[in-house]
């Protein structure tokens, strides 16, 4: 009967059901073939939704859309300019490292590639910087973000794992880190061979003066961390704390919110989290019947039948999470497969938390691989082209991000050395 | 004109739910720092919110599609079928969230016989929140099936 479910799934998929419902009808229709009470339908919703750690979602994300409203992107990418502008492909390089500061932020890879890409690409091409090139690494820089905390596939990880978000972001920093240092270096090395511009170096002053207009996206990434990590405030808290915040930044400092925009902003906000709360009340009727069937000891007891080895495991749960990411969007992956995946990787002796790690890189990977990762759609729908040329252009950026997951994977220190030190 | 005062509601439930939810965690924030207990019915409080903050938006998010869907297959679906494909879907889901709100009513009933532990306010009316959701939900979905029959 499970193969009922995964295949009706499937063809849901494929005929272009929202990943929310399509979750929802497949188990529709497994519960009537096996004459299961309709009840558990809102019953699993409910208590999918019902997690405490879930409240913090709407938060953040609202958060992030203050900020970007309030002139916040406008402010990183003039930032990064000033700072890199004078090094050969500086705006590319600007366009990583807004990428790294906007991560705080905005916490998605899709909206980061469409937020920035809508300023960078445009400005990288007038530059004269290769169409193919900007809109590649505009993808590429965007898959930080989901990394480098606050990230709400941590958060989501944390709901299904049970373990704290503070130190599943925490996690994520040096990867994140390593991943956007890695790009950087990628974008000179091309630019260096394409002779992209360069600009004269920014005065002292005027990076100050830049760095003073970015320091309060900063600071709300600090109390945030700080806050979770510190156990002064809970997830929740620290969602409703960064929301006041960049209301009050928005409202008095950068002076760009009124209450029109402020409206426009919440509503937005709510309905893209009550798209995500709908897919993890369905995901959670999902995961139920999974477990029922014993889906999870089936997947886990055949992984390790072909192999024992943690390293040949965590290849194929890698494989396995990157062709799905490559598909699928993020948290509705991690949805389904983060309960199964994690069950088989803590019996190989991988610690939960590096695992999680593991689990998003992979899925925010699977965003920027050709030729169907969405990140290539939105850039090369911003930079008007096309996605066989775009996905060419990705391949180095891919390779790094690879080599990237390869050392995550492979040395679990780079993902527990923060937590252990400052969450033991 | 039905709609657009439907849409109206939403649009106020929404905003009324989440300026509770930042109204009942700001409490709750306060109240743990400057307060000499904190309050355990602001927790329940702006869990409460948030569940209705969602079900609110959740017909509007389809309104304005901002599910994810996989459109990588159906692309390469040919014209008709394309058709085909959009009213089947249209209808499964429109067939799901009428059972989702036939079953939330029972689960409603359910919550009738208890009670949340700290503002003692019955669970029915938490779990409402999940009918109020499928309804507009299904509402919106009959209302895309009918747009784009019309547009044939």
């Amino acid at each position: 009967m499970i193969a009922l479910l995964v295949i009706l799934f499937i063809i849901c998929l494929v005929l272009r059901f929202p990943i929310a419902f399509a979750l929802g009808f497949s188990c529709l229709i497994y519960l009537l073939f096996k004459g299961i009470p309709l009840l558990i339908i809102p019953a699993k919703m409910y208590s999918g939704i019902d997690v405490f750690v879930l409240l913090s979602i709407p938060g953040f994300i609202l958060a992030g859309n203050l900020m970007n409203t309030g002139g916040l992107t406008e402010k990183i990418i003039a930032f990064c300019n000033h700072l890199l502008g004078h090094v050969r492909g500086g705006l590319a390089l600007a366009n990583v490292g807004t990428s790294m500061l906007f991560a705080g932020i905005s916490g998605t890879a899709i909206s980061d590639t469409a937020s920035i890409g809508s300023i960078m690409i445009p400005a990288m091409k007038k530059e004269g910087y290769d169409s193919d090139f900007s809109c590649a690494i505009t993808a590429a820089s965007s898959t930080v973000g989901p990394i480098i905390p606050p990230s709400v596939p941590m958060i989501i990880a944390a709901t299904l794992s049970g373990l704290t978000v503070g130190k599943l972001f925490l996690a994520g920093a040096l990867p994140g880190l390593m991943l956007g240092v890695g790009l950087m270096v990628v974008t000179y090395f091309i630019a260096r061979k394409n002779n992209y511009p360069k600009y004269p170096r920014s005065s002292f002053g005027i990076i100050m003066r830049s760095f003073i207009d970015t320091f309060w996206a900063l600071l709300m990434t600090a109390i945030i961390l700080f806050g979770i990590i510190g156990g002064i405030f809970t997830p929740t808290e620290a969602s409703i704390i960064a929301v006041i915040y960049a209301l009050i930044i928005g409202f008095f400092v950068y002076r760009k919110l009124n209450l029109r925009n402020v409206y426009t902003v919440i509503m937005d906000s709510m309905k893209t989290s009550a798209s995500l709360m709908v897919l993890v009340g369905f995901a959670n009727l999902f995961g139920w019947i999974l477990i029922t069937e014993r889906f999870p000891q089936i997947i886990s007891e055949g992984i390790s039948s072909f192999s024992q080895n943690k390293y040949v495991v965590l290849l194929l749960i890698n494989l396995i999470l990157i062709f799905v990411g490559t598909f699928m969007e993020t948290i509705a992956a991690l949805l389904v497969l983060f309960p199964i995946l994690l069950k088989v990787a803590v019996t190989v002796g991988v610690d939960p938390i590096h695992f999680a790690v593991i689990a998003v890189l992979n899925l925010i990977i699977g965003l920027t691989t050709p030729p169907v990762g969405v990140c290539l759609f939105v850039a090369s729908s911003i930079g008007k082209e096309s996605i066989g040329k775009v996905s060419k252009a990705s391949l180095p950026f891919l390779s790094v991000s690879l080599v990237v997951l390869i050392l995550v994977t492979l040395f679990p220190q780079i993902s527990m050395l923060l937590p252990n030190l400052l969450m033991p | 004109m039905i709609l657009k005062i439907l849409s109206k509601l939403l649009s106020i439930g929404t905003m009324l739910s989440t300026l509770g939810f930042i109204g009942a965690t700001s409490v709750q924030i306060f109240a743990r720092f400057f307060l000499a207990n904190a309050l355990s019915s602001t927790e329940e409080a702006s869990r409460l919110f948030f569940f209705y903050a969602m079900s609110f938006a959740a017909g509007l998010a389809l309104r304005d599609k901002y599910y994810v869907e996989l459109d990588i297959f159906y692309r390469k679906f040919p014209k008709k079928i394309r058709k085909l494909t959009d009213i089947f879907v249209q209808l499964s889901s429109i067939f799901l969230f009428a059972i989702m709100a036939i079953f939330s009513v029972q689960y409603i009933h359910l919550g009738s016989i208890e009670t949340s532990p700290s503002m003692k306010i019955p669970m029915s009316f938490a779990f409402f929140s999940l009918l109020l959701m499928s309804l507009t939900l299904l509402i919106y979905g009959i209302v895309e099936l009918a747009k784009r029959n019309k547009l044939k």
